[in-house]
């Protein structure tokens, strides 16, 4: 447990977390203490000067809160006419080189600068003589783009680069009011990791060049997700909005804050994953080559099970726990062989030491505590003796050819549940019985399991116009005792002990629930 | 009449006095066999009692300061010797570096014997081209000579020392820019704590003092600390290197003891106002400290408690003498151009705010400032002091202050009169 | 400051000369970390070529084995280094309180005037470079030049003649 310790605020007591400094301390009991250049991933640095507080009795009697412990019995001034004073003063600084375009910035509504002028500045310019000019405009590699003028010079985006990715392409050059973040000619942002750079960026010198100029920051409905790109399952929160006429679509993803998995970062191809779950979907749902009625092919592949003297269910190993045990239940009650078999999903090498694993499975983890086969043997010998073959959205074509693919199923009547076209190979596709478009990660509700064995909730907010089933309802229209989720999620706690005293996925913590020491997809 | 004191400056004036073999013969080294029988901490002791107080600027106590250094730490101390002086109207260092680079070098054995530290760095500013050259090759004399290196004195102790040369940046004499600078980084200020005597060069305990501070210590062993506390007044004890410059008739260094009438030392040292013209003011110790009127100065004394009580300060004993003709608005810019020039640009209101003064300042003497440009100028002094890293800000701020205040009359002489509609003004300035 | 961002690149690769090469191996092992080495190393271009191009910045830093922007950094950060070529003779006018007060305009006048030289120009013969700089440490015998790392004090207009006809 950790140790708390009471100290007083503007004369108030308050109980906060020791060994912490006074912005993270005060920031969890819902106190703001505002400040730039900090980041608690990145460390104190105290150049923006915006923490000040006032220690009362306290030597010096001004401090910068970032760089001062919380300590029992301090009485930390907050509210003080001299501190109220500082934060002003500090934001007229601030202010007197920015150019005032937030109608034209990408980081309106979601600006530092712009927040605390209304809280803490909220005057007019006295800035009688010319401001500082400088660059615009400038392409920093890996997709940021920089302008001079809007920068603060906190200094996050250099910290970042020199202490986590450990690539320092940028640093803060010359000195004085003409100090300015640059990369040195020829080797700009490359790395797997820069675009956390716009995350970090507390104004609007920084921004994404494929979000910028897209959606304002407020029109946008976000979704606590976790990326689905690799067995990390970085905390995510998918941006999305629903424009008149127009379909659901994501802008963009950017990584929420979770200490035992991801810190406050994700990787940049995580966080180009969403324009899979806007583009290239399938849409119609066939039958012998038809647009057909949900029902009528699921009424089809039902009569086909029954019928059918072996049936192999496919899973995906990105499915939610939820959807692998409902159609396990199928899989039981119609004597049916499940397989989660997804070697493809490994991509040998592909990882590293911080958030990018090798496994591009979310769910792998989930799979082995369900107890699903995955080997490919397995996955041979069924595929083989099958005469019904129902893929429940694992893209089969990151593990075998078209060929493999042919071979294993030439003779198999095949229902292809997919949420993009080619997961079975193109040739396979236009041989299928039916298929189904299924909805994606974003769209439905569920748990995964990710490769430290941490079960993360993650909620679907897209809402497509085009209406999908997702794997549980599919599973539930093919007679799967599952009806729903709720009735997948009691499975799920039958077979996994540890999640049985959550009585709904959404009572999981924010941080997730550890549940093994698996290594899995390492 | 007024008499120059020998304790650092004792070799100034003879030929030759910085090679090795001329300043042996006139007493260098003389204290190393002493050093080297007595305990570090009776060095330390001697030092404390002799009073010295470090000659960079902000006086801190020499002995106490080493007495901060942690004891059983399992990490090398380092010294670090102070030779950026950048401060306009400081030049004293440079003669000793010149004239007396081997006085410094004793200094630097007693300093590393005294705190225990095999490895002194000598942080020279970039533009100090001959003192460098002179100073490295007093290093290789003495060097091969066993004065410093493997084995030095009775108890074979071992020193190193090596120059390392700035590059033009003021901070750089601030002693965390300084450390920062030896570390291969830009000259940008350490939050403190840690303090460097705790965690300073490459995070181990490290001694950060002044050329003079250290090239004083040689007389005080060799003499004592009773003896150097004869100098000077009791809470500023011993001598110092004062740079007179500006409108004086004798420019120059001169040493002598603190507590002295600063008009006498002007008129008596350096000749007095020059071309018989009149006094207007005089910046005490160095560029940061606040004016004098000439009659504050008339009751002011060289020591750091006189000038406390004028609200300036003794700083680096940088004395600059301004004549009638000075124009103190242009003199506000000048100062104001070099503080922002120097800012090191990592706190905020450093970084933008010492710019937007010497634009304001600019506008005044432009003659197209009114009187809330004045105001405005004046109150940033206020906002900005005391609220960064380290006190650059308030080395500009203090002065220019002061300059507002003491001779607001000229200020205001070069206003345009307020316009009637300041909000049109504004908005039409924006465009 | 004045912005120094911008480097110029001489299209060719930068390495030590052999006397650079060795002053640097021989500099190295005064120091516990080789980052120390940003700012002796960036002296030694200096030395070797009187300014520093983007190649060597790029080359310090492969050398010492840090990132190119720490360098970067260190370069635009101190004013001595020039970042972009120099005339022959490099004359740095003391601008500061001291020389300021004892004439250092009349001079920075006289090369406006004679020579149509004006800070961070040069000539176009390429023969004189001048730069305005801050407080060389020579109050006392202001106003004070420096050229080519030599200093000239106690200066006036009829000395900056007589001293400027010196040079070849």
């Amino acid at each position: 447990m950790t140790e708390m310790i009471k100290l007083f605020v503007n004369g108030e007591e308050v109980e906060v977390e020791s060994g912490k400094n006074l912005i993270d301390a005060l920031e969890k009991v819902g106190i703001e203490i505002p400040h730039f250049c900090y980041h608690p991933a990145l460390g104190a640095d105290g150049n923006c000067r915006m923490c000040l507080v006032g220690i009362e009795d306290g030597r010096p009697p001004v401090v910068p809160a970032c760089k001062t412990l919380a300590k029992e019995g301090m009485k930390v001034l907050l509210d003080a006419d001299n501190i109220k004073k500082i934060q002003h003063d500090v934001m007229e600084l601030e202010f007197i080189n920015h150019p005032t375009d937030c109608p034209i910035c990408d980081q309106a509504g979601e600006c530092k600068l712009q927040d605390y002028y209304m809280k803490y500045e909220g005057t007019e310019s006295r800035m009688w003589v010319p401001q500082v000019t400088k660059r615009k405009m400038q392409d920093f590699g890996g997709g940021v783009i920089h302008d001079q003028e809007r920068c603060v010079a906190c200094g996050r985006c250099v910290r970042f680069l020199r202490q986590i990715t450990r690539t320092g392409e940028l640093g803060l050059v010359n000195r004085g009011d003409d100090c300015r973040v640059e990369f040195f000619p020829g080797r700009p942002i490359n790395n797997r990791y820069g675009l956390n750079v716009v995350d970090l960026c507390p104004v609007g010198a920084l921004t994404s060049a494929d979000f910028r100029f897209k959606q304002r920051a407020w029109f946008l409905k976000r979704a606590e997700s976790i990326c689905h790109g690799c067995s990390k399952g970085c905390n995510i929160m998918v941006d999305h909005n629903k424009e008149k006429y127009e379909d659901d679509i994501i802008y963009r993803l950017r990584p929420r804050q979770n200490e035992q998995v991801n810190g406050w970062f994700m990787c940049d191809e995580g966080r180009m994953t969403y324009k899979l779950e806007n583009d290239n979907r399938l849409e119609e749902c066939t039958l012998a080559g038809a647009v057909r009625p949900l029902a009528d092919i699921f009424a089809d592949a039902e009569r086909r099970i029954e019928r059918a003297t072996k049936v192999l269910f496919l899973v995906s190993p990105s499915a939610s726990l939820e959807q692998l045990a409902a159609v396990q239940a199928l899989a039981e009650k119609t004597g049916a062989t499940v397989s989660a078999f997804s070697d493809g999903y490994i991509v040998k090498d592909d990882g590293d030491d911080f958030l990018i694993k090798d496994d591009k499975a979310a769910n792998r983890a989930g799979v082995d505590l369900l107890g699903i086969a995955k080997s490919r043997t397995h996955f041979d010998n069924m595929a083989k003796e099958a005469d019904v073959f129902i893929n429940f959205g694992n893209d089969l074509s990151r593990s075998l050819s078209e060929e493999q693919i042919g071979r294993l199923f030439s003779d198999t009547w095949v229902l292809n549940g997919a949420t993009h076209p080619g997961q079975l190979g193109a040739v396979m596709e236009k041989k299928v019985g039916s298929s189904i478009a299924l909805r994606s990660w974003s769209e439905y509700h569920g748990v995964v399991v990710n490769c430290d064995g941490i079960a993360q909730k993650f909620v679907g907010g897209v809402m497509k116009n085009v209406e999908r089933p997702d794997i549980v309802e599919m599973a539930a229209g093919l007679g799967s005792p599952a009806t729903g989720t709720a009735a997948a999620w009691a499975l799920v706690q039958k077979k996994i002990p540890a999640l049985a005293e959550f009585g709904g996925f959404l009572e999981l913590p924010a941080e997730g629930v550890k549940l093994t020491d698996n290594e899995a997809g390492k | 009449m007024m008499q120059e004191a020998k304790i650092l400056s004792a070799k100034f004036a003879i030929k030759n006095s910085n090679k090795l073999t001329v300043a042996k013969k006139h007493g260098a080294y003389q204290t190393l066999d002493k050093l080297f029988s007595s305990k570090q901490g009776d060095v330390i002791e001697i030092v404390k009692n002799s009073g010295l107080r470090g000659r960079g600027g902000a006086g801190f106590p020499t002995g106490m300061k080493w007495s901060f250094l942690p004891k059983g730490l399992d990490k090398p101390v380092y010294l670090a010797v102070n030779a950026d002086e950048s401060e306009p109207g400081t030049f004293k260092d440079r003669y000793i570096l010149a004239q007396d680079p081997h006085l410094l070098i004793e200094g630097i054995i007693i300093a590393c014997y005294a705190i225990n530290s095999h490895d002194a760095y000598i942080y020279i500013r970039g533009e100090y081209t001959t003192q460098r050259t002179i100073l490295q090759n007093a290093i290789d004399e003495a060097c091969k000579a066993g004065l410093i290196g493997e084995k030095v004195g009775k108890q074979n102790y071992r020193i190193n020392i090596t120059i390392h040369r700035g590059a033009g940046a003021y901070i750089c004499g601030e002693e965390t820019a300084l450390l920062e600078s030896i570390e291969g980084k830009k000259g940008q200020p350490r939050s403190k704590p840690p303090f460097p005597a705790v965690e300073g060069l490459y995070a181990c305990p490290t001694i950060i003092n002044n050329v003079q501070s250290i090239a004083s210590l040689p007389w005080i062993i060799q003499n004592g600390a009773m003896a150097y506390k004869r100098y000077g007044i009791e809470s500023a004890t011993g001598t110092h290197l004062f740079g007179i410059s500006g409108h004086v008739e004798k420019p120059g260094v001169y040493e002598l003891p603190f507590g002295l009438p600063l008009l006498d030392v002007i008129n008596e040292m350096a000749g007095g106002v020059w071309k018989g013209r009149k006094l207007k003011g005089v910046i005490p110790g160095g560029s940061s400290c606040p004016v004098l009127t000439p009659e504050e100065a008339a009751t002011a004394t060289l020591d750091y408690a006189s000038m406390a009580e004028h609200k300036t300060m003794f700083g680096s004993g940088g004395i600059v003498v301004l004549d009638e003709t000075v124009s103190m608005p242009e003199l506000a810019v000048n100062l104001t151009q070099f503080y922002h020039h120097e800012s090191c640009g990592q706190c905020t209101p450093c970084r933008e705010g010492l710019g937007w003064m010497e634009k304001i300042l600019k506008k005044i003497v432009a003659g197209e400032a009114t009187m809330r440009d004045l105001n405005l100028v004046r109150e940033l002094c206020d906002n900005i002091e005391g609220k960064t890293v380290c006190v650059l800000a308030a080395a500009c701020t203090m002065p220019i202050r002061a300059l507002l205040d003491k001779y607001r009359d000229e200020f205001e002489a070069l206003l345009k009169p307020e316009p009637t509609d300041a909000v049109t003004e504004a908005s039409a300035e924006q465009e | 400051m004045s912005d120094r961002s911008k480097l110029i690149a001489t299209g060719k690769p930068f390495k030590f000369d052999k006397k650079r090469d060795t002053e640097f191996e021989q500099l190295v092992k005064r120091y516990p970390s080789r980052e120390s080495m940003v700012l002796p190393a960036l002296w030694l271009v200096q030395e070797q070529e009187s300014w520093v191009c983007q190649e060597a910045i790029g080359y310090i830093a492969d050398r010492i084995g840090t990132f190119a922007s720490k360098v970067y950094e260190v370069a635009t950060f101190y004013s001595m280094f020039n970042l972009h070529p120099v005339g022959k003779y490099h004359i740095c006018v003391c601008r500061t309180l001291s020389c300021w007060l004892r004439g250092k305009q009349d001079i920075v006048n006289y090369f406006r005037d004679e020579l149509n030289l004006t800070p961070g120009k040069a000539t176009e013969d390429k023969k004189f470079s001048l730069e305005e700089v801050e407080c060389l440490g020579h109050c006392g015998s202001a106003p004070v030049l420096q050229i080519n790392g030599e200093f000239y004090e106690n200066m006036d207009v009829d000395k900056v003649k007589k001293l400027l006809a010196t040079f070849k």
